[in-house]
């Protein structure tokens, strides 16, 4: 048991970090510093993925047959940490993590052959359709209607807090095909052109003033019926192996690393009264507890990988708490981060996206942002399965 | 990068518990802890045939190469059974430093006997004002003709009731060096004190004792060995506050099943489930520290600092929680001194003020933590 890499290891992240040196200029760094939101601005995200595209270095997590990178967990692991510590936009979003491992699960070849290289070249930008306004984190009572006529579905119905799918090509959704029996089994896994004739798209402003969540509406659009994942009604199954993927499939501790690394820095500026806030004992204790945070949620997530490595299963109640923790976390940070700006936290800047503003230095633009990624970070215990679900499966796991 | 347990690793563990379950249940221990000595010689006898005595020595040493990992599952074990014997006191942190610093002689004489289980020592460090800056001692050595006198007050020593030789430190031509004396030693007096865990350890005096030149330890580095056999024992004791955790966690579980209340068990009620998960969700944090505290005992100073107060703090703080929630879920049970509940609460109690307190771990850690290269490094490290 140890924490060592092996050579070549480090040879990986050499030339990872010598990759990121010369690729990720600073105006792409600018952009992802001046971005409250867990998503990257899509045009930034883009154009960060294009040139990721061209080393073919876009998808981590992908096996190599289908344009990924088939790296083991360890090099995913140093590759997400100096992509993290260099300040890259953070674009791997519901097309990369989410609907790309269902196609490859469940989808058939040629689904597989039309939808994931669009996914690699940026073509498509999928957008999530599982919450409604009526099914939250009890989403098996969703309502979304998909009727069979002939070749076609016709769906009717409405989709909620759908990340950037004003930018996006495609949905992939959970639509109700049957009423009878257990509300699950009535349940389809469906793809949706979002330019079909009858979506609606109304922009939902988040609290930190970004427009990154939508309501979908659905008013007889029709979807090819070679457009479903799986079998009618297996749609509940393919669901939960998604959210496996939301839940457990990532890595935090570089971004929150990374996070932590900008507000010490931040800290360690002198205020407009000379005084430094890392200078201040209490400050500098919950800077420091934060740090043992991630330390252990760190350990954690290697613990994980080194038993999915062996051949192993993390386990329901590591997974959830790592989901917790890295909430907690990213909240605690966002919130010591604006405690540093005085009355400053009063002043708000509207314009969204913010690096479109005029440049000003860099521990300006940090303060500028603080009350935002604040903001933002609220959402971190909400989205993914809220913590309180999270409790509720190590609790069945605890009691069972 | 590997963090899963080896097949002899986890034997060991096995092995561990079930010898604690059969032989240390919690009537055991109420038994020992009233007991006039606060020590069971028949299981110190057993936890030497098993090789616990031996496991951290080198095998040139005559013990069995064990390392940090292995120590780590030990104690585990030690903090779910509640052992007040001195295993930390004696086998990591006096044993160590004597395999680290001692002469050729003393490691034979010593480590011998305390492998075979007839010999215990102890560190007599700290003193009154030493707090957490280790360099702060007073107790003096003073060269005569044909060796050492020394004199100087060293109380709470961990172990000392038990002891039979104490590692003293003091200092001779003003650094700070290791003497091996006796626990009849002329001048020496012992005061036995009972702690807040149930377990023994002793005040002690030194009035000119007088010590023959063979009583000196090897080695100038004295205080950074003796810093780093604290970190050894910090993680130690990490890891003890896991098994404590898990423990506690174990048995409010199964409390709140049986307990019935209002027609249903107490853990029926989804106020009181997510509490428990509250508790799990901290067992886990608290497991992820005290592994990388055990994985860095022999890593550089500051990556060892990171870990091992790393560790003690956050585990100082969740274990805290957790203990207060099992007396909580456990009502008036929790209470009372025939539950194992408060004596796992009055044993983390005393981890969080044994070698540091959990805001002094906090306080070093942050300190190195405020260099950014650490505060940003991975906890991934290149191969030597």
């Amino acid at each position: 048991m140890d924490l060592l890499m092996t050579e070549e290891e480090v040879r990986f992240r050499d030339a990872v970090r010598t990759f990121l040196g010369i690729h990720l200029d600073d105006d792409l760094k600018r952009a992802e510093r001046l971005n409250p939101s867990f998503l990257a601005d899509p045009d930034i995200g883009l154009k960060w993925q294009a040139k990721l595209n061209e080393q073919g270095w876009v998808a981590p997590s992908w096996p190599k047959q289908y344009g990924g990178t088939g790296w083991t967990l360890a090099e995913r692991y140093i590759f997400d940490q100096e992509c993290e510590r260099a300040g890259e936009p953070h674009f791997r979003g519901a097309s990369i993590k989410m609907i790309a491992p269902v196609l490859m699960r469940y989808g058939t070849d040629e689904q597989k052959a039309f939808y994931l290289p669009r996914i690699l070249n940026g073509e498509d930008l999928w957008a999530q359709g599982y919450s409604e306004p009526g099914s939250g984190s009890d989403l098996a009572s969703l309502k979304t209607k998909a009727v069979l006529e002939g070749d076609y579905y016709v769906i009717n119905g409405s989709k909620i807090w759908s990340t950037l799918a004003h930018h996006a090509t495609r949905m992939f959704a959970l639509v109700r095909t049957a009423d009878t029996g257990k509300k699950q089994e009535g349940i389809t896994f469906i793809l949706i052109d979002l330019k079909s004739p009858g979506v609606t798209i109304r922009p939902i402003r988040s609290i930190c003033g970004t427009h990154e969540f939508n309501q979908v509406f659905f008013d007889d659009v029709k979807v090819s019926v070679s457009d479903r994942i799986g079998e009618e009604g297996e749609g509940w199954d393919i669901a939960k192996y998604l959210l496996e993927f939301e839940r457990g499939g990532a890595f935090a501790g570089g971004v929150l690393r990374a996070m932590l690394t900008r507000l010490h820095r931040l800290a360690s500026e002198p205020l407009p009264d000379g005084r430094k806030m890392i200078d201040d004992p209490l400050f500098a204790a919950r800077l420091a507890e934060i740090a043992t945070d991630i330390d252990a949620n760190d350990m954690l997530e290697l613990a994980a990988m080194s038993k999915v490595q062996a051949g192993g299963n993390p386990g329901s109640v590591p997974s959830s708490t790592m989901k917790i923790e890295r909430s907690r976390i990213r909240q605690s940070i966002a919130e010591l981060a604006a405690s540093i700006l005085g009355p400053d936290a009063l002043r708000w800047e509207e314009r969204r996206p913010l690096h479109e503003l005029p440049e000003e230095s860099e521990i300006a633009e940090e303060r500028k942002v603080a009350s935002a990624i604040y903001f933002n970070s609220r959402s971190q215990s909400i989205f993914g399965g809220s913590n309180e679900i999270q409790l509720e499966i190590i609790a069945k796991t605890l009691l069972r | 990068m590997d963090l899963n347990y080896s097949d002899e690793q986890l034997l060991l563990k096995e092995s561990a518990d079930r010898f604690l379950k059969e032989r240390y249940d919690f009537d055991k221990r109420a038994k020992i802890v009233a007991s006039d000595d606060g020590f069971d010689a028949g299981i110190w006898a057993e936890m030497a045939n098993l090789g616990w005595l031996a496991l951290p020595f080198s095998e040139e040493n005559g013990g069995l190469g064990g390392g940090a990992v292995e120590i780590s599952l030990i104690m585990e074990a030690i903090g779910r059974a509640l052992v007040v014997e001195p295993y930390l006191a004696s086998v990591i942190l006096a044993g160590s430093l004597i395999e680290k610093l001692g002469t050729e002689s003393q490691k034979a004489e010593i480590l011998g006997g305390l492998i075979a289980g007839t010999s215990r020592p102890a560190l007599a460090h700290a003193e009154k004002q030493t707090g957490f800056d280790l360099g702060n001692i007073s107790a003096t050595a003073v060269r005569t003709g044909d060796g050492y006198t020394l004199s100087g007050g060293k109380p709470l020593v961990l172990g000392g009731a038990a002891a039979d030789i104490f590692l003293v430190s003091a200092k001779l031509d003003g650094n700070i060096r290791l003497f091996v004396v006796p626990a009849d030693a002329v001048g020496l007096a012992r005061k036995p004190a009972k702690l807040v865990d149930g377990s023994r350890a002793c005040d002690l005096s030194l009035y000119n004792v007088p010590m023959p030149a063979s009583a000196l330890l090897d080695g100038d580095n004295t205080l950074v060995e003796v810093e780093a056999a604290y970190d050894r024992s910090n993680a130690a004791l990490a890891s003890e506050a896991v098994g404590i955790m898990d423990a506690l966690l174990d048995a409010t579980v199964s409390y709140t099943k049986e307990r019935v209340q209002f027609g249903k068990p107490l853990a029926a009620f989804q106020a009181l489930q997510h509490r428990m998960a509250e508790i799990a969700v901290k067992c886990q944090e608290a497991r992820g520290s005290a592994l990388l505290a055990t994985l860095s005992v022999d890593a550089l100073r500051s990556m060892r600092i990171r870990g091992v107060s790393g560790a003690r703090a956050k585990i100082g703080k969740v274990s805290r929680v957790v203990a207060q929630e099992a007396i909580q879920l456990h009502g008036a049970m929790g209470f009372s001194e025939e539950m194992p509940i408060g004596a796992w609460f009055r044993r983390l109690y005393a981890i969080e003020n044994t070698f540091g307190t959990t805001a002094d771990h906090l306080k070093r850690y942050g300190e190195i933590i405020h260099d950014p290269a650490v505060l940003s490094g991975s906890l991934l490290r290149e191969p030597a």
